[in-house]
């Protein structure tokens, strides 16, 4: 093993995850035109390019951002449009403008095409190599790292991007994952339970439809707020020269909602408010003194999501008629018990009056979203990083605490030059970092970085 | 432009990032010390308060300190609390656009170029932490020094 770390080529890359953000970094690196890039990919599922997001079958479960966002490329946003296009997938007077929502199988179909793609053109310079294997650790060797595989073999290179995406956990309590092996066939009229109110509840709820589930659907969350609906509109123009950055989050919170009566004054929607700001989410988060993450993330996070992650009009329909006529029932509040008969007998505290209703359901799904403590992951390559002291969580736990360069910092503090990562796992440093439009951006700029 | 409030603001708060952490200074001390009016200081430090710059305590023993370390407030931080969006002229600004009386926005190459100005006001001062600007001084001493000697 010794004698291999002397022939590591300079340039090349492992990605630790072949989920969108493996593939869109990838496609990134191979951008360059350097002959002695080695770049290798590495997925446990048997397909690349669907993570958790992207690995639904179900046509209802469509992507919560246009088409035009969507493309995997920072620099050509017309990527995804005009694969669709040539697919025959939308129709010919549609245009990048006319606001698409696909299934979010296409668009696994999307990147796991354009994986094809650079897997050909990289066929004869050997630069993409790409393995069907779980990755176990990474180890720094004196001259690069070293990724341990679940086969017992190992692969080396320079240095190691972690794109592990979104944490798959086992669902706490009783409550399962909608589409796991515990999801098993469901008597159709009898009532369920959800966790949460949120874009996972909306799935949840249209998996339920598809399979002809008819019962009550019960979903709890803190608040019991559903997200908004999208509308076509032109976001508002800011420059980093008009927000404020570093206050306190109260001081924020009251310039924005200012910014937002203004311009609704003026005839302009507040999603043009919301979207107008996103190009600065990151610079705003990461200027605000950890006391207004803590509290953003604890109390402001709620409304900010249903106003920032919305969902297609059609699907917003959907989900309105069905809380209309009974068959989603909205409760703000928190479970407080939970008894195990034959169906479940679980308690919630009402929010607004702290009373205590009890609801018998046949199943309760877990949706409370994808934010978890990060030193609990169940995934071995982060949860090994962490107990070696390689990696620590950021403050909030909510990744892994990275540099603005996404550099994995140590326990000790030192900032790692060979294990970097992108995607969900860095929202800590860089907050929405969920999504296809921001998550190219970071490839993009990391690209830069490591080659030019 | 940064105005007499922003400028007054930003020297109270270096007064305060002089001091160590956590010990209070007493408003009359930075009014005298830094020839700032007092009435003025006292509504400053009041703004600085609300967006978390400063805090303070009342009493006999009362007065203001850093809310958070130095190096972590920028200076950029405070101009835009003090003097609202960084503008070299008020109607370059998208937020609290003022409309000059003479001139057509839309024609106006002035207001254009310095729309480009204020992006470069905000890396500038986005940059640069209280602590920097405090130590600038520091620095700066002793090369006084030696040119005089």
């Amino acid at each position: 093993m010794t004698g291999r770390a002397n022939s590591i080529i300079p340039s090349s890359i492992i990605i630790v995850g072949g989920g969108a953000s493996g593939v869109v970094m990838a496609a990134h690196l191979l951008k360059s035109p350097n002959p002695d890039l080695r770049v290798t990919l590495i997925e446990r599922r048997p397909h690349f390019g669907q993570g958790v997001a992207y690995s639904t079958l179900l046509s209802a479960h469509v992507l919560n951002v246009s088409a035009a966002g969507m493309s995997a490329y920072a620099d050509d946003s017309g990527n995804f449009w005009r694969w669709l296009q040539g697919r025959g997938l939308v129709s010919p007077e549609q245009t990048p403008q006319t606001p698409f929502y696909a299934p979010r199988s296409i668009y696994a179909r999307y990147l796991g095409e354009l994986l094809d793609e650079l897997e050909a053109q990289e066929q004869p310079t050997g630069r993409l190599r790409l393995i069907h294997e779980e990755s176990r650790s990474i180890t720094p060797t004196p001259s690069g790292v070293e990724v341990a595989l679940a086969n017992g073999t190992s692969v080396v290179a320079r240095l190691a991007i972690l794109a592990t995406g979104h944490d798959e956990q086992p669902a706490q309590g009783h409550a399962i994952r909608m589409g796991s092996e515990a999801d098993t066939e469901l008597v159709p009229d009898r009532r369920v339970m959800v966790l949460g109110t949120g874009l996972s509840m909306v799935d949840a709820f249209l998996a339920l439809e598809q399979r002809g589930h008819k019962g009550e659907i019960v979903a709890v969350s803190r608040r019991g707020l559903l997200p908004s609906p999208h509308r076509k509109g032109n976001p508002i123009k800011l420059d980093v020269a008009d927000i404020p950055l570093g206050t306190q989050l109260s001081y924020f919170v009251g310039w924005f909602r200012d910014l937002i009566k203004e311009n609704q004054k003026a005839g302009v929607d507040w999603r043009d408010v919301v979207d107008g700001l996103r190009p600065f989410n990151q610079k705003i988060w990461q200027n605000w003194p950890a006391s207004a993450k803590r509290r953003f993330v604890e109390h402001t996070k709620a409304w900010w999501d249903i106003h920032r992650h919305r969902m297609p009009p059609e699907i917003y329909a959907r989900v309105t008629e069905a809380v209309k006529v009974g068959r989603i029932r909205l409760v703000a509040g928190r479970v407080v018990d939970i008894a195990r008969g034959g169906d479940f007998t679980v308690q919630v505290q009402s929010r607004h009056t702290q009373r205590l209703e009890t609801f018998d359901v046949a199943r309760i799904y877990d949706c409370s979203g994808i934010v978890r403590d990060i030193s609990t992951s169940s995934n071995s390559v982060v949860r090994s990083l962490v107990d070696r002291g390689l990696a620590r969580p950021d403050p909030l736990r909510i990744g892994l605490d990275v540099s603005a360069n996404c550099e994995i910092i140590a326990g000790d503090g030192t900032v790692s030059a060979k294990i970097l990562a992108v995607g969900p796992l860095t929202r800590g440093t860089f907050f929405e970092i969920d999504a296809i439009p921001d998550i190219r951006v970071q490839c993009a700029r990391l690209s830069k970085r490591l080659l030019g | 432009m940064l105005t007499k409030k922003g400028k007054y603001g930003l020297k109270a708060l270096v007064h305060l990032a002089q001091l160590p952490a956590g010990q209070l200074a007493f408003v009359g001390d930075i009014a005298t010390g830094n020839t700032i009016p007092k009435k003025f200081l006292d509504a400053i430090l009041g703004e600085l308060r609300n967006a978390g710059f400063v805090q303070s305590r009342k009493g006999k023993d009362g007065g203001y300190r850093l809310a958070r370390p130095a190096d972590e407030i920028k200076v950029g931080h405070v101009v835009r609390v003090l003097d609202g969006p960084l503008a070299p002229i008020p109607c370059a600004s998208r937020t609290q656009y003022q409309r000059c009386e003479d001139c057509n926005e839309a024609t106006c190459q002035v207001r254009h170029l310095m729309l480009e100005v204020r992006q470069a006001i905000a890396e500038v001062l986005d940059q640069r932490s209280l602590a920097e600007m405090r130590d600038i001084a520091i620095d700066e001493t002793p090369l006084t020094a030696k040119a005089q000697a």
